[in-house]
């Protein structure tokens, strides 16, 4: 299978605080997600204007992040508002980050996968959930897409190609995937009905991974998917 | 403004203009040769120095080994 443009969670909201920033990647595209003293978040291609640097390394300062390298700072709209350098400099509006739409939802911070000024569909609907964790597993976006769908690591409700739900230790999760790169996902665990039991579920969480990592290709041939079906 | 070094003109000619429409400023190039790029630079001064820091370090196929102004004017330099 292969994943289609569209929204993509890649944040845990509460993992993401105030005057704090986060690099990660989508489809390997290394993307800065960082929120603002205000409280809003914003996701960023991950690299300064100036001379490339991540500027998920570094600081938030207010509504604006400063580049860790030359203090470049750029407003929330990626625009270049402060040069130390050039103290005096009005700065000019070609110096810019290039910037992703984006949007919090179910406790989750969204972003759609195209640079482009706006989506073309708007963000998930906003839905109840409480924040577990996320996972980052070692394996194909495709692979563990395909090991979720074939039940291979438990029953799960399948709601689009990376979304997806199972009942677990009297708790509802829902599990959203993020292809991080060719050879790596991240699963966004959100806990959507029922009590929490942080232990179980973090247990649970790790006998996940181990088994997205360990299921062998030979286990997601069209043999064994007829070999499951029949039993 | 004149680099000399060893250059790739082609390269180095579209990371001029890359720089140059980054920071909006004009960089008309007037001569591109393997071992000397001419560039006629128009714009704030401080923005025209940062296009000279910018272009000093050029794209990986070159090699920039002098860089030197003439005719420059203030707030307009060349």
């Amino acid at each position: 299978m292969s994943f289609e443009a569209g929204w993509y969670a890649v944040a845990i909201a509460e993992g993401l605080e105030p005057g704090t920033s986060a690099g990660t990647r989508l489809f390997d595209k290394e993307i800065v997600v960082w929120r603002d003293q205000d409280g809003a978040s914003h996701a960023w291609e991950d690299r300064c204007p100036h001379r490339g640097m991540r500027l998920s390394f570094g600081f938030v300062r207010g509504n604006h992040i400063a580049c860790l390298y030359h203090g470049w700072q750029y407003d929330t709209a990626g625009q270049c508002r402060y040069i130390p350098a050039h103290p005096n400099l009005e700065v000019p509006d070609t110096i810019k980050v290039v910037t992703y739409p984006s949007a919090e939802a179910g406790g989750l911070v969204w972003i759609w996968s195209e640079m482009t000024a706006e989506a073309p569909v708007p963000p998930p609907e906003d839905f109840a959930a409480r924040p577990v964790r996320s996972l980052y597993v070692e394996r194909s976006p495709e692979i563990v897409a395909a090991i979720l769908d074939e039940g291979i690591a438990g029953p799960f409700e399948i709601l689009s190609p990376v979304s997806f739900a199972t009942a677990i230790e009297g708790a509802t999760l829902r599990l959203e995937l993020q292809p991080f790169t060719a050879e790596r996902t991240a699963l966004h665990i959100v806990q959507t009905d029922g009590e929490p039991d942080a232990a179980e579920i973090a247990m649970w969480s790790e006998e996940l991974r181990a088994v997205l990592e360990a299921v062998p290709p030979s286990a997601l041939t069209p043999e064994a998917h007829l070999a499951r079906a029949m039993r | 403004m004149v680099f000399h070094g060893v250059f790739a003109p082609e390269s180095f000619a579209e990371f001029m203009r890359h720089r140059a429409a980054r920071l909006s400023i004009a960089a008309r190039p007037r001569r591109l040769e393997d071992a000397r790029i001419e560039v006629e630079v128009e714009g704030d001064a401080d923005l025209v120095d940062m296009f000279e820091m910018a272009c000093s370090l050029g794209p990986l196929d070159c090699l920039v080994l002098d860089v030197e102004r003439v005719g420059s004017e203030p707030g307009s330099r060349r």
